[in-house]
């Protein structure tokens, strides 16, 4: 059976990737080594085998709990970036899965090596470089909206046929390759990872049940609750504030928009920026317990998309939610599935969700039935 | 207050207003009618900028609206409340009415003019919270309406105000305009197809036809012109 906290795998390239640092939570005892110690302590294999059982599999599900939510965390605020870009703005990004990518490296050379930040060390100083990587991508989807997108979005594409989705799908394919081949230049095709001794030392709670104790990985711990408080800072903005509001306005009805005296390019293009952003962050949070490569985008980005769909389009808490469920149902799984199918569960579990509930958890029908 | 002169408007090749000359002076209620297709719209959305001209002249508070870009317009005090109401579907009816105090001398006016929209509409209090999308017909131009009374404008222009409405709530609309234009002292331009309505409530009317003016007095002479009388209301 596979441990509870195993690495969460993503497709396929995944298995090609170096095993990261410090991935298991800690000590977990097999089947076989409890039934020993029943036999040494000699008491009757039989009752206290049973009891062995309950204790493994309730000690494999709250970890396999514990993990999800952890990692739909992060997934959330990674869905959350999309979210803006995709189900309030309606541009279809494949890039998303590259910003994500270019988080993580930002991260990386910014607290590694001679990094600036790497005067902070290692415990402090990946943290800090996820937070700053958002900056730095948010000003480059700045550039990629306004010598790009810009041109297949917004006002200009509003009433045509396909409302621009098919410029958006090439451009942002495009995009997509270039980032990914010019990163295996840039970058190498080594895998890496942001080294921090937190990551291989866990908190233990418990015993709870028996032997039965969950262990939370420190990093992922740190990077789960960075990636809430982003989110909800993200949720207040977008909400309560003028520039929230006006976003939202300027999504809903461009045209409309602009009669109320809106910029709708330029605030297209901080929503564009900001959803790469915030992405970003979520790539420099990931970064800190996987190992990536140029490639990594490629994993990541369907199943963003499963969140922001899954949430319900244009609902930030949504793509939260979709984001958070999207990694529950990964680490679940791996509770009942070989790590090879656990993408085949997000999916099976997205398809029954949206053939349940086609609008998504989280959406709100705005149109008068 | 707004000079437009000589205004020429091609719409996907096609020529949607020849040679349009109207003028609206401040404090005027001036309305526009005209059938369908004959580039009311148009004239609106060339006003707000989101169609560009072809030739011509507009000018607003002797200011060029040609060099302006669209967004920038809204801030001079021209407040557009477009055909089929176009209300912000996802957000609130307060947001709505937030969104339209997105310039300056809104922003500033806001807590006077929001009480000012509640007193002329007030289920709009009532259903602040709700999403505009949600919202009946009716309710979803008294949202385009507030919306548009929220930046404080000089001139408000409202495109078919009654369109898809039922008779009886077409008259408060009516209703609530006249008021707006006598109380609050703001200049009106409406384009209507009620037009017997539209043009008693006004000083002066124009007649647009396929994209021609090609009539324009005060009301009273429009009343007495046959072809008005005939082609618009029906009368011999």
């Amino acid at each position: 059976m596979a441990t509870p906290a195993s690495k969460p795998r993503p497709f396929g390239s995944a298995g090609s990737l170096a095993d990261p640092v410090g991935l298991s939570p800690g000590p977990t005892r097999d089947m076989d080594e409890r039934q020993r110690e029943a036999a040494q302590t000699g008491r009757r294999p039989g009752g206290i085998g049973n009891q062995v059982d309950l204790e493994i599999l309730i000690e494999n599900v709250l970890n396999a709990l514990a993990a999800g939510i952890t990692i739909g965390c992060i997934y959330g605020l990674m869905c959350i970036g999309l979210g803006l870009i995709f189900g309030i703005m309606r541009i279809v990004n494949f890039a998303q899965g590259e910003f994500l990518m270019l988080g993580m490296f930002s991260s990386l050379y910014l607290v590694t090596g001679g990094g600036i930040l790497a005067f902070l060390g290692p415990y402090i100083g990946p943290f800090v470089g996820a937070l700053l990587a958002g900056p730095i991508v948010f000003a480059g989807g700045a550039l990629v909206h306004k010598l790009l997108i810009a041109r297949v979005s917004g006002l200009r594409t509003t009433g045509s046929l396909d409302e621009g989705h098919f410029g958006q799908l090439v451009v942002t394919l495009g995009i997509s390759l270039i980032l990914q081949n010019g990163g295996l230049i840039l970058f190498g095709s080594t895998p890496q990872t942001v080294r921090t001794p937190l990551a291989s030392s866990a908190i233990e709670i418990g015993p709870i049940y028996g032997d039965a104790t969950v262990f939370l990985n420190k990093a992922r711990l740190i990077a789960c609750a960075i990636a809430i408080v982003v989110a909800v800072a993200l949720y207040l903005l977008l909400e309560y504030t003028r520039m929230g509001k006006s976003l939202r306005a300027a999504a809903d009805n461009p045209t409309a928009a602009t009669y109320m005296g809106i910029d709708t390019d330029k605030t297209y293009r901080f929503a564009f920026a900001l959803g790469s952003g915030i992405t970003a962050v979520a790539g420099g949070l990931m970064a800190v317990y996987l190992s990536f490569g140029p490639f990594v985008g490629l994993d990541y980005v369907i199943i963003m998309y499963s969140g922001v769909v899954l949430g319900g389009m244009g609902s930030i808490l949504g793509a939260f939610w979709g984001g958070l469920t999207v990694g529950f149902v990964q680490q679940c799984s791996a509770l009942v599935l070989p790590p090879q199918l656990q993408n085949a569960a997000i999916f099976v579990v997205f398809l029954m969700i949206v053939l349940l509930r086609p609008q998504g958890l989280f959406g709100r029908s705005a149109e008068r039935a | 207050m707004l000079e437009i002169a000589n205004l020429s408007v091609s719409y996907g090749g096609l020529r949607a207003l020849t040679d349009v000359t109207l003028s609206v002076k401040e404090g005027q209620f001036v309305t526009v009618v005209g059938p369908n297709g004959a580039g009311k719209s148009t004239l609106f959305k060339t006003i707000s900028g989101i169609v560009p001209a072809v030739g011509g002249r507009i000018t607003f508070m002797g200011q060029d609206l040609f060099g302006l870009p669209p967004a920038r317009r809204a801030h001079l005090g021209i407040a557009h409340v477009p055909e089929g109401r176009q209300v912000f579907k996802t957000l609130t009816v307060r947001e709505n009415l937030e969104m339209g105090a997105y310039p300056k001398a809104g922003q500033d006016a806001w807590h006077h003019t929001l009480d000012r929209i509640h007193t002329l509409f007030p289920i709009l209090a009532e259903r602040a919270t709700q999403l505009a999308g949600t919202l009946s017909g009716g309710e979803q131009q008294m949202v385009a309406i507030g919306r548009g009374l929220a930046c404080a404008p000089r001139l408000l222009m409202l495109d078919e105000p009654s369109m898809g409405l039922a008779p009886a709530v077409a008259d408060t609309i009516f209703e609530r305009v006249s008021q707006i234009h006598k109380e609050d002292g703001v200049t009106i331009l409406l384009v209507e197809q009620r037009v017997a309505e539209a043009l008693e409530l006004s000083d002066h009317g124009y007649v647009l036809e396929t994209g021609r003016m090609v009539l324009d007095g005060p009301y009273e002479a429009l009343l007495r012109d046959d072809r008005v009388r005939k082609s618009y209301l029906g009368l011999s």
